[in-house]
């Protein structure tokens, strides 16, 4: 399988980027943000935990997008939006991260987007517990709590392939509705990443 | 001749369709009068509040986003409905619709474009003068610019192309022009040098000399631009020569004065008024008639642009008679006057003839289409003696962003011109404003109307000059006011009481202002804490202000009130029916606003200009007893007390005098000879009962019956017109001379019809009162405490007070309601509101709230504002409008608490969370 | 197309058949011609468009009607501002609006009628300390936005009317 060129930066600090991207002529906006590279891509990485690290950084990409960090706040209000600003109307995640008595999330997110009043839903719609607040954490941070079970809702690492992997609300991040830009790649190819890291020792970058 | 304020369009009579209201009731349906007229006979309600409280808190129908064809009487029962099609984009030739794809999701049954337009012979009002809708081939002249209409049978198609423009890509454009450039929308300069003493005549003055412009405009050739009273050439010169010699001296050298140069920015803002604009009509063919139902501040200009509109259209989209009725409005701002919606409304019909037609915006589509309140750019300086503390000379130049359509921009300059002094007295003064058309969305008449910007800026920079000189902020605004009789920037003193002193006196006393020091000293770690104050004065009436007013009470007392006032929450309708109370006893329990076709009795017709009328044209018109100067204005938030109400008082007056107080001295007894038939001022109401020293208490009930059993005056109706000044008229009512603050009079006796009475002299304001700014003012202070929490750069407003004075406050708890909500909006603009200008703006279709942040209950101190409102000076003192003052000082007075916990000195608006935590890292 | 039956203010609807992506708002507004609920904006911000729904568990809470499917509502019970007053009776709420001069243009009122309606019913069932009331009444309003009264009053009408019934919303 051919390694696509842009594949060269994952190679070089992250600092670097801006050189390779120069030097090739390549904006970082174009394609590079929107696909998911496959784990196969990163097999020239020699290094078992710096590939696996990798793996990670690559899944960053999903982790980090306005759509995940929106619900992963690290206190206790969302925001919205691809510029993530604080959520309008002002919400709050509650006791149950559901909102509060007077305004809770499933009042105006019902069972599914609903495009005509642009409006993002799911069956399932909440905060993700404050212990899983990513917002304005580093990806290493972000690595380190989603391997920790106090942290992570109890999940073993391979708990982790199938929630990020299949779970339809995470999985909403790729059809997101109108008015909002879908996370990197699709929720399979995120579920790969994520298989490949565990598979290779859940190395953090 | 300097342009209007408010109504720049002729009536249009002339166009040959008659415009007028028919009802047209079934017996079995309400009909929209009887919705629009509260509370209604016989609707029980609480003692208090106001009339149009139980409607509203039922939910009645009642706005003109409430009425579909099935609501109205005689109508068709289905409702059409039109979708606005605007461009997103102002920089490419715009190449058309692609309506096979939209088609693939709806087909619609008309579309009208700027051809149908051209076609039919349809003529664009003055004031509205460019292309209704961009015509294909053409580049859009501003964002927002409307493309067509689609009009749909079924609601269901109508909706799904509605959501499909919005986010899917069904315009065309083509090749790239960039902006089109268009003419300025006005520029002016205003010039005043006071001479040696302040009761001698000024060196140079508005007033005295005429309004001057500087030569470059006239090129322009916008219609809109009438000339001035003088001409150009030398008396601009005349005047920017002493301009230019304020502006050397500023810059001259001289250490016993302090001056200091501002730059201050302010942004474009949406009024978000919740309903957003709507209508609906309904064109017969078969008997040429066009019905309208529209939510507007301005239904006398909108009735009338509708008819130049279509004044010359050809048979088959010319109505031979227009009846407009008029809603309540579920908010207005000045975003509801003089928009161009109301045209649309009436082509939508046109084009789709036998079927009621509704035109409605969505919120995205009224952040396109709506219009905004001006961008301000001001540069200014100040001079200030540094022994004295007094201000010795001010120059600043103004540039606004009018954006694509002319609309109000030259009055909104000119109003934020002269009103750049606030509340001072300043000797030499020299102020440019120009208005620049840009492709960004229209800007228009909104709250505040240019004084909101320019008071900001100028009570900054007095803050400014305190902390520089030093002098207290209070100790400066008293030795620098403008006192009564005080001349403004245009040369002429206020004609009412100015209170500054005594606001001033309530301001310093207050423990938001005494407790300054304490409460910053004593800040929670992590915060800052701040204290601002800011006076403010805004004017209120336009130079042309109409009254309409109607008054009928039957024969078991039951008294109704019409008026021409449109009410849009500012409670005009309890106002009139307080002030009608005092003259007869009981509120009405039948109060119908908007309406301008209530008053047909008075025969009034009107010619010329009022704005820019000579003398001469004025005396020789007002010889006829049925023109008037204008017949009615449209209703912004300043005039409703002072303006809306008075053809109805003195109508209520009248209807007293000669109709109840005659009836009453029959049932007393009491003959014309004796002396107590003349003392009608002495009688007085309690309760319904009218009591008279020394005579037994009569019930209005028992006057009234009496009055139609010796069918004596049972009705009223008045106009009125102001210029600065009521016209007054003199009439012969029951073989009496009365004088009143109006120019006719129509009256009905029993149950009879309303028959006029010709004035037999008349009175109107000088033609030259037009030289005057503003001759009306009110003014309000505020008080706020802030805390500021460092980490984020929030501000939270802790408590707040705000003292103003409106003369007699007719419903003193609506009073109080506006200076809540002018409080409210005016942190919205000082610290969250605001609207990119071009492409990344409204303008894009894209823009809804959420994006964008009015206050909301948890941005205010909701149980820590206090408003003061000081009683009138004397009985005497008539109404005052307030309700754009009060929206003014909590702006600066927030910049300035900002100044006050975190030392920086903001010069841009809005002033965000994320600006104040950068200044403070 | 999805049929919907329901029950407003008391009364059973339906069985109407509807378009999937027809809003409950326009349902309301054009179908049934129940204008008391508003439209503001589409995009849950203001809740001018917010009734109340009546849930089987006997709570009720309010809900935004612009971004939601009218057919979300199947089987629902909801009440609209046209339900509050029976008999041209006025609801205490109603009442303390009008006396306090709480609206000005009204057309965000239904709306705040709803709300102020659900919170006296949850006070009911669960009581709250005196010293609490300011930020519960500011909590439960604070969705609904007003652009003409800057807040005050609707926040001192619904102070009153649970002042007044203290025994019964306060501990």
């Amino acid at each position: 399988m051919t390694r696509p060129k842009w594949l060269l930066l994952l190679l070089v600090p992250l600092l670097a980027n801006a050189l390779v991207f120069a030097a090739t002529g390549m904006a970082v906006s174009s394609d590079a943000s929107r696909t998911l590279a496959s784990p196969e891509s990163f097999a020239a990485i020699t290094d078992p935990v710096q590939r696996s690290a990798a793996y990670f950084t690559e899944l960053g990409k999903v982790l980090q997008n306005p759509r995940c960090l929106n619900c992963h706040p690290a206190g206790n209000r969302p925001s919205q939006g691809d510029t993530m600003r604080p959520h309008q109307p002002p919400v709050f995640r509650g006791p149950d991260g559901m909102g509060l008595a007077s305004m809770r999330c499933n009042t105006c997110h019902q069972g599914a987007n609903f495009d005509p009043g642009r409006i993002p839903g799911h069956p399932a719609w909440h905060l993700a517990p404050i212990e899983m607040g990513w917002q304005g954490r580093t990806l290493t941070e972000i690595c380190q709590q989603i391997k920790d079970p106090a942290r992570n809702g109890g999940r073993t690492p391979e708990d982790l392939i199938d929630h990020i992997g299949a779970d339809t609300l995470v999985g909403w991040a790729w059809h997101p509705g109108v008015g909002r830009t879908p996370a990197p790649g699709t929720q399979k190819e995120a579920g790969a990443l994520v298989a490949a890291w565990v598979k290779s020792g859940a190395a953090c970058p | 001749m300097r342009p209007s304020r408010r109504d720049f369009v002729k009536l249009m009579m002339a166009s040959g369709i008659a415009v007028a209201v028919t009802p047209m009731a079934r017996a079995d349906a309400p009909t929209f009068a009887s919705r629009e007229t509260l509370p209604g006979r016989g609707v029980a309600r609480p003692r208090l509040g106001r009339v149009d409280g139980v409607a509203k808190v039922t939910g009645a129908k009642l706005y003109a986003s409430d009425f579909r064809a099935a609501d109205m009487p005689g109508w068709p029962s289905q409702t059409a409905h039109a979708l606005f099609v605007r461009s997103p984009d102002a920089s490419h030739v715009y190449e058309g619709i692609d309506l096979d794809r939209l088609s693939l999701i709806a087909k619609p049954t008309v579309v009208v474009t700027a051809e149908d337009v051209a076609r039919i012979g349809a003529r664009v009002p003055e004031f509205y003068a460019g292309d209704l809708f961009c015509p294909v081939g053409k580049t859009p002249f501003f964002l927002g610019q409307p493309l067509a209409l689609l009009i749909f049978a079924s609601f269901d198609d109508f909706d799904r192309v509605r959501v499909a423009l919005r986010d899917g890509n069904y315009l065309k454009f083509g090749a790239e022009t960039g902006p089109t450039e268009g003419p300025n929308y006005g520029a002016f300069r205003f010039t005043r040098v006071a001479g040696p003493t302040p009761d001698g005549p000024d060196l140079y003055s508005p007033i005295q000399e005429g309004w001057v412009s500087p030569g470059f405009f006239e090129s322009s050739g916008r219609p809109i631009w009438k000339p001035l009273p003088v001409a150009k050439g030398g008396e601009y010169v005349k005047g920017a020569t002493f301009g230019d010699a304020i502006r050397a001296e500023l810059d001259a050298p001289d250490p016993s004065r302090l001056v200091i140069t501002q730059d201050f920015e302010t942004q474009s803002i949406d009024p978000v008024f919740l309903e957003p604009e709507c209508g609906l009509a309904w064109y017969d063919p078969s008997k040429r008639n066009l019905e309208l139902v529209l939510g507007v501040q301005s239904p006398f200009e909108a009735a009338s642009a509708i008819a130049f509109l279509l004044g010359e259209a050809d048979a088959d989209h010319k109505p031979a008679t227009i009846n407009a009725q008029f809603a309540h409005v579920g908010g207005g701002f000045g975003g509801k006057d003089h928009t161009p919606f109301s045209l649309y409304i009436a082509l939508a019909a046109l084009f789709l003839p036998g079927r009621p037609v509704r035109l409605a915006h969505d919120r995205f589509q009224q952040f396109q289409g709506g219009v905004k309140r001006h961008a301000f750019k001001m540069h200014s300086r100040i001079g200030v003696d540094r022994k004295s503390g007094l201000i010795t000379g001010f120059a600043a130049d103004h540039v606004l962003d009018g954006g694509g359509m002319a609309n109000y921009s030259a009055s909104v300059a000119v109003v934020g011109a002269t009103g750049a002094l606030g509340i001072y007295s300043i000797p030499k003064v020299d102020v440019t404003t120009v208005a620049l058309h840009s492709r960004g969305v229209t800007a228009g008449s909104m709250r505040g109307y240019g004084t909101l910007q320019t008071m900001t800026a100028i009570e900054s920079l007095v803050d400014e000059v305190c902390a520089a000189l030093p002098l207290d902020p209070i100790e400066f605004r008293r030795r620098n006011a403008l006192a009564t009789g005080g001349r403004t920037m245009t040369g002429n003193p206020y004609s009412v009481s100015v209170r500054t002193p005594e606001i001033l006196a309530k301001l310093e006393a207050h423990p938001i202002w005494r407790d300054r020091a304490i409460e910053k000293a004593a800040a929670r770690p992590g915060f800052l804490v701040g204290t601002g104050v800011a006076v403010c004065t805004k004017d209120y009436g336009t130079g042309a202000d109409c009254s309409l007013g109607r008054v009928e009470i039957d024969a078991e007392g039951r008294v109704s009130v019409h008026g021409d006032a449109v009410e849009m929450g500012n409670g005009i309708g309890t106002a009139i029916a307080n002030r009608v109370a005092a003259h007869l006893g009981v509120v009405a329990d039948r109060v119908g606003v908007s309406e301008i076709d209530a008053f047909d009795a008075l025969g009034l017709f009107t010619s010329g200009d009022a704005y820019s009328t000579t003398q001469a044209a004025q005396d020789e018109a007002a010889k006829n007893p049925r023109w008037v100067p204008a017949i009615s204005s449209a209703t912004s938030a300043s005039i409703g007390a002072h303006v809306g109400t008075q053809a109805a008082a003195e109508a209520a007056r009248v209807l007293f005098r000669f109709g109840l107080w005659p009836a009453a001295l029959a049932i007393w007894g009491i003959p014309q000879n004796d002396p107590r038939a003349k003392q009608w001022d002495e009688a007085f109401w309690q309760d319904g009962m009218l009591l008279m020293s020394g005579l037994s208490p009569l019930s209005l009930k028992a006057i009234a019956a009496k009055a139609h059993a010796m069918n004596g005056i049972t009705g009223t109706m008045a106009h009125a017109f102001s210029r600065w000044a009521w016209a007054q008229a003199t009439f012969t009512v029951g073989g009496e001379d009365v004088t009143a603050d109006i120019d006719a009079l129509a009256i009905r006796r029993g149950d009879g019809d309303f028959e006029p009475i010709e004035r037999s002299a008349v009175a109107f304001p000088p033609a030259d009162y037009n030289r005057i700014g503003t001759a009306f003012t009110s003014l309000c202070g505020t008080l706020v405490r802030i805390e500021i929490e460092r980490a984020t750069g929030i501000v939270r407003i802790a408590k707040a007070y705000s003292v103003l004075e409106c003369g007699e406050a007719l419903v003193p708890e609506v009073v109080r309601g506006q200076a809540h909500g002018g409080f409210a909006m005016g942190v919205g603009y000082a610290l969250l509101e605001t609207l990119p200008p071009f492409e990344d703006g409204p303008g894009n279709g894209q823009w809804n709230l959420g994006q964008y942040r009015i206050a909301r209950a948890s941005d205010l101190p909701v149980n820590d504002l206090e408003v003061e409102i000081l009683p009138p000076l004397s009985p005497k003192e008539p109404p005052k409008g307030m309700a754009e003052v009060v929206m003014i000082p909590v702006v600066p007075g927030l910049l300035n608490a900002i100044f006050d916990a975190t030392g920086h000195r903001f010069a841009a608006l809005p002033v965000t969370a994320a600006q104040i935590k950068g200044v403070l890292a | 197309m999805t049929t919907l039956s329901l029950s407003v203010n008391g009364r059973a609807l339906g069985p109407f058949e509807v378009r999937d992506d027809l809003t409950m708002n326009d349902f309301l507004r054009e179908e049934l011609g129940m204008t008391g609920t508003k439209f503001g904006c589409g995009a849950a911000q203001c809740l001018s468009c917010a009734v109340i729904v009546d849930m089987p568990d006997g709570s009720s809470h309010t809900n935004p009607t612009c971004v939601v499917p009218a057919v979300n509502f199947d089987g629902k019970a909801i009440r609209t501002i046209e339900g509050h007053a029976k008999d041209g009776v006025l609801t205490a709420l109603q009442t303390a609006f009008i006396e306090h001069f709480s609206f000005q243009c009204g057309y965000c009122t239904p709306g705040f009628l709803n709300e102020s309606q659900v919170l006296l019913e949850r006070l009911e069932k669960t009581p709250v300390p005196r010293a609490t009331l300011e930020t519960v009444i500011a909590e439960a309003l604070d969705g609904h936005l007003c652009r003409c009264t800057g807040y005050v009053k609707y926040h001192e009408a619904v102070r009153a009317v649970i002042l007044a019934g203290a025994d019964r919303y306060l501990i």
